[in-house]
Formats: C-alpha cells, sequence, structure tokens
C-alpha cells in the first residue's frame, strides 16, 4: 500500500512538473505528414528561427486531432471543427485557413456534366466530412438529388474504387484528380464545377490558450503568412525551403520530386488564400458550412466572432 | 425484498455511471458528455428509430459471422482435439488468425472481399472463431481418460462417445470459448463498420464524432456493450438449460 501511494505521489509530482516545464506548442496534425504538409513545414520552421519551439502529433484521422484539442491535450489541431465550435461548449476559434475546400467530381465516360449525375450512385469521403458537404452543395445548387452515397475515406482510395469499377462517380482532391486525369484521361471526365472559397483545413485552437500564448501565435501566424505570400509568387520555394532532415524531407524521393508539380498546380488552383482567410474565408465558411448542414440555425444569426478569432491575422496584415 | 446479487449489480452500475457523471461534470474534456445526457440521446435515438435501422444494418453481419463461428468453431475444435494430424495442419492457422492486428489487416481484406457483407461477415469470423475453435480443442483434448474408458467398457460407440462423454465433459470450456468468441465478434463488427464502410451502428458512431454530437456517440457505444453482455447473458441461459449438470459455479 505504502508503495503503491509513493508512485502515485511520484507520478503526481512528475505530471506537475511536466506541465509547467512544456512551453512548446503542441500542434495536432490531423494526417501523418505528407506532401499536402510541406508548406506547413516550411513555415513551422520559419517560426522556429523565430524562436518558437514547437512539437507535433500525428492523428489517425480530423475528428481525433479535434478531440485532442478540446481535450487540451494538444494546443492547436487541424481541421473545420465548425459542428464541435457550436455543439461543444468548448471556446474553440480557427485562426489561420491553411487550404481550400478544392475538390473535383470526376466520373466514367457516361457523364459529362453534374446535372447527369441526378440519381446516379456516388463514392465520398464519409458521412458529414468535406466531400459530403460538397455533395449537399451541389445538389442544393442544381436541384439534383444524387443517388446512393457509400463512403471510402482517402481520395487515394476512391481513385482506386474507380479504377476497379467499383464506382462510377466520386469527389477527389486535386493532386489525386491530376494522377487520374494524367494517367487514365481517356477513361475519366472531371465534371466543371463552382468555385468554393470555404475551408477544407484550418488551424484552431482554444480561446484562452491563444490570449495567453499570444506571443508564439502571432510568430507562427506571421511565419504561415510569409510562406503562403513567397508560395504565391513560387510554388517551387516549398522544395528549396524543404528542411532535408525534417518529415517531409525524409519522405521518399518520388513524393518530394513531385513537391514542385503540386505546389504549382495548388497554387494555380487556387487551393491557398495568401491572407490566410480571415474574414473572407469566415464568411465563405459559414454560408458553405450551413448549407452542408455542419452549421445549425439561420445564417444571419451566425456571428463570425464565435467561430474566428481574426486578431492575429490582422495584426499581421 | 430484492435478492442480494441483484442489489450489488445496480450498486455496481451506480458507482461506474455515477462516476461517467461526475467526472463529465467537472469538465475534464469538452468532448466528454455526461451520462445523463448520453442517455437522453440513446432514447432520442431509440424514439425515432434511428437506432433500430442501424442494429438491423450492423446485426447482418454479427448474426451471420458469429453462427458460421459457433457452428464451424466448434465442429472444427472438436475434430481437431480428436485427431491428432488434423490438429497439426488446422491448429496453426488459428493460432496466427488469433494473433494477427486485425486493424492491419483490413485493407487486405477489402481488396479480395470488397467493401460488402461478406468483408464485414469475414472480419467477425477471423475476431470470433479462432478462439472458439482453439477452446473447444483444448476441452476435448482434456477429456478425463477414465470416463472414455469407463464408456468404452460399456461397450459405447465412437458416436456415443463423443456425444455422451466428450461433448457434455468439455462442454464448460466450449461455452466459455463461445462467450470469448461472442464478444470478440461484436468487437469485429463494430471495427468493420469504423474501417470498411461505415453502415449501422458503426456510422452513428462515426457521423456523431464527425458533427461533434459527443453524446450520440457515447450512446452508440453503450448500446452495443449493452447489447453485448445481453447476449452473453442469454448464451450462459443456453448453456445452464443444455447442460444442467455441468454447472461448475460460475453462471450467474
Amino acid at each position: 500500500m505504502k508503495k503503491i501511494l509513493t508512485s502515485l505521489l511520484v507520478l503526481f509530482f512528475l505530471s506537475i512538473g511536466y506541465s509547467t516545464q512544456a512551453k512548446s506548442i503542441r500542434i495536432a496534425l490531423a494526417e501523418p505528414p505528407s506532401d499536402e504538409l510541406a508548406a506547413f513545414f516550411v513555415a513551422l520552421d520559419r517560426a522556429k528561427a523565430n524562436g518558437l519551439e514547437y512539437e507535433w502529433t500525428a492523428f489517425a484521422d480530423e475528428e481525433l486531432a479535434i478531440q485532442s484539442v478540446l481535450s487540451g491535450q494538444m494546443d492547436i489541431g487541424f481541421g473545420t471543427p465548425y459542428s464541435a465550435m457550436q455543439k461543444s461548449k468548448a471556446p474553440i476559434r480557427i485562426i489561420f485557413q491553411l487550404s481550400k475546400l478544392k475538390f473535383f467530381p470526376v466520373t466514367t465516360k457516361d457523364y459529362s456534366k453534374l446535372e447527369d449525375l441526378d440519381g446516379e450512385p456516388i463514392l465520398l469521403h464519409s458521412r458529414g466530412g468535406g466531400t459530403d458537404s460538397i455533395a449537399n452543395v451541389i445538389e442544393e445548387k442544381l436541384g439534383i438529388k444524387f443517388g446512393e452515397r457509400s463512403y471510402i475515406s482517402g481520395s487515394a482510395n476512391r481513385v482506386a474504387a474507380l479504377l476497379a469499377n467499383q464506382a462510377k462517380a466520386t469527389i477527389i482532391d486535386l493532386s489525386n484528380k491530376n494522377k487520374i486525369m494524367a494517367s487514365h484521361g481517356d477513361q475519366f471526365n472531371t465534371l466543371p464545377m463552382f468555385d468554393v472559397d470555404a475551408s477544407d483545413e484550418a488551424l484552431f485552437a482554444n480561446l484562452d490558450w491563444i490570449k495567453a500564448n499570444a506571443d508564439s501565435v502571432d510568430i507562427f501566424v506571421s511565419a504561415l503568412l510569409s510562406v503562403y505570400r513567397d508560395m504565391a509568387k513560387d510554388p517551387t520555394m516549398v522544395r528549396r525551403e524543404t528542411n532535408p532532415d525534417g518529415p517531409i524531407g525524409e519522405l521518399p524521393e518520388e513524393v518530394l520530386a513531385e513537391l514542385d508539380g503540386f505546389y504549382t498546380d495548388a497554387v494555380a488552383g487556387g487551393l491557398y488564400d495568401v491572407d490566410g482567410g480571415g474574414e473572407k474565408a469566415a464568411k465563405a465558411d459559414m454560408e458553405w458550412y450551413s448549407k452542408a448542414g455542419q452549421l445549425e440555425g439561420d445564417l444571419a444569426s451566425l456571428d463570425i466572432n464565435d467561430f474566428w478569432y481574426l486578431k492575429p491575422l490582422n495584426d499581421n496584415k | 425484498m430484492i435478492n442480494r446479487s441483484l442489489s450489488l449489480k445496480l450498486l455496481s452500475a451506480i458507482l461506474i455511471f455515477g462516476a461517467w457523471e461526475i467526472s463529465s461534470r467537472s469538465g475534464i474534456n469538452y468532448a466528454f458528455p455526461t451520462f445523463f445526457e448520453s442517455m437522453s440521446a440513446l432514447f432520442d435515438m431509440i424514439a425515432s428509430g434511428l437506432i433500430f435501422k442501424a442494429y438491423a444494418e450492423t446485426l447482418k453481419p454479427l448474426v451471420v459471422g458469429v453462427l458460421i463461428s459457433t457452428f464451424l468453431g466448434v465442429g472444427i475444435g472438436v475434430w481437431v482435439g480428436l485427431s491428432e494430424k488434423f490438429d497439426w495442419l488446422v491448429s496453426p492457422i488459428f493460432i496466427i488468425m488469433q494473433s494477427a492486428p486485425l486493424a492491419a489487416l483490413i485493407p487486405l481484406i477489402i481488396m479480395a472481399y470488397g467493401i460488402g457483407l461478406t468483408s464485414k461477415t469475414f472480419v467477425v469470423c477471423i475476431m470470433a472463431m479462432p478462439v472458439i475453435v482453439l477452446n473447444t480443442s483444448g476441452a476435448v483434448k482434456n477429456t478425463p481418460s477414465s470416463l472414455i474408458e469407463m464408456s468404452k467398457s460399456f461397450l459405447a460407440s465412437e458416436r456415443e462417445v463423443i456425444l455422451k462423454i466428450i461433448i457434455p465433459s468439455a462442454s464448460p470450456v466450449i461455452f466459455a470459448g463461445l462467450r470469448l468468441g461472442v464478444s470478440a465478434g461484436f468487437i469485429g463488427a463494430i471495427l468493420a463498420e469504423l474501417k470498411i464502410t461505415p453502415t449501422g451502428v458503426g456510422d452513428i458512431i462515426s457521423y456523431s464524432r464527425m458533427t461533434a454530437d459527443y453524446p450520440s456517440m457515447y450512446a452508440a457505444i453503450f448500446s452495443i456493450i449493452v447489447l453485448a453482455v445481453i447476449f452473453l447473458n442469454v448464451l450462459e441461459r443456453i448453456e445452464k438449460y443444455l447442460f444442467a449438470g455441468n454447472n461448475k459455479g460460475y453462471i450467474s
């Protein structure tokens, strides 16, 4: 009994020591480091050069990353936690738009425009997820109704399903659309779609934490902005500035070789906002996620300040 | 006057749910709803019939998988226990199945069997069958030899030895294996619904997580646990009914 009590006490003091000592910010990534996160890691390196200490943990999916921030185990998370912000009592706010919801309907040659998909089955990421919301908004804008929706997570997996003839229509991200159109352009169509300004990935944190760590947040946001601006001028800077010993630099050579192409396409495709989103993105998000059914209530009654904390961005304009 | 075992069970439930309620109210985590919030979400789902629709979907692979595993598993297990050659041939497969990290194998299963009912049933079987087979074969091998000798001296045929001596004597361990196998099958069914394609209860869990409706998420998880417990109790009743003389005291 005495032993157990002593070890509990030791654990307790250790944990106190840990929590007071840990000053570096803890970032919850929604996926393992991949080509899509290269620009983000370049920004982290720049922030580190300006004195920001950080550590990151990759989660298996976005919801786990959101939950880890809600529980306070992580400081900054990745994703678009609009329903979590509205439904949980947590004071979570978005501070930066990392990428826009640029996804593309890709189908077999049987279809040539979105209207053709009326009543047709479609393959999406997950119920309630980003591509599901795109499908909802397509239905609403064009007055069509998709047939049965089935779900496979990951654009690459949906491409595999498309190639294996398990689906005829899906919605996938830019890089996978480019890959499949380059290799199997004769079998598939990319259907023309309207422009979307809403966020796919954004950085968010607990408001109390943001205010208590204003300096760190400021360094981080300014580093992100500088990278996004440089990248808009020259997308190849991402590859050049990638730390060869970092999580991105250690990816296989084939992935690194495609970074230039990926970022050139992404910048040209308008995936990134050079101003980090801000008010414009917040408005687009609220409109989008209301239509998509992730935000409840009348659009007019939603307040931007309940979802975004714009100060760090405004200070860095 | 309620009997003592029931009152103890109720007390243990109150303690656990009370701890749940208190820990959530203490605000350790915004993503952790209170017990009452979760229960009210569960009643909403029951009232709207959503949960029944979900279970109609989830029970398909679960029931099919558990039935296959039970009959095939006990059959194979008895055979493995009786024949040394068959033991060498088959046991390694089930030992490997039991120790393989299933979640990592799911992409392979999808590749082989697609994303439909077959894959999910297969996942349930992989989870449930090894423990049933291995327990059954172990129990059959451990039949007291004096009983078998006795039956032979009474001129019992081979079939009678199996049906009247070996299986009744092995029944407690076979049923222990069945209970473990069925609970593993429940895990497999939910795992399949979360990892292959979200349908049924797995869909409620992942969708309510996606929309941050945490009370519904915990309600769905709670409901599957309750169902598993009920199912295991039913299994105990069946055992008690089939092998009344063999009750070694653990059937409550």
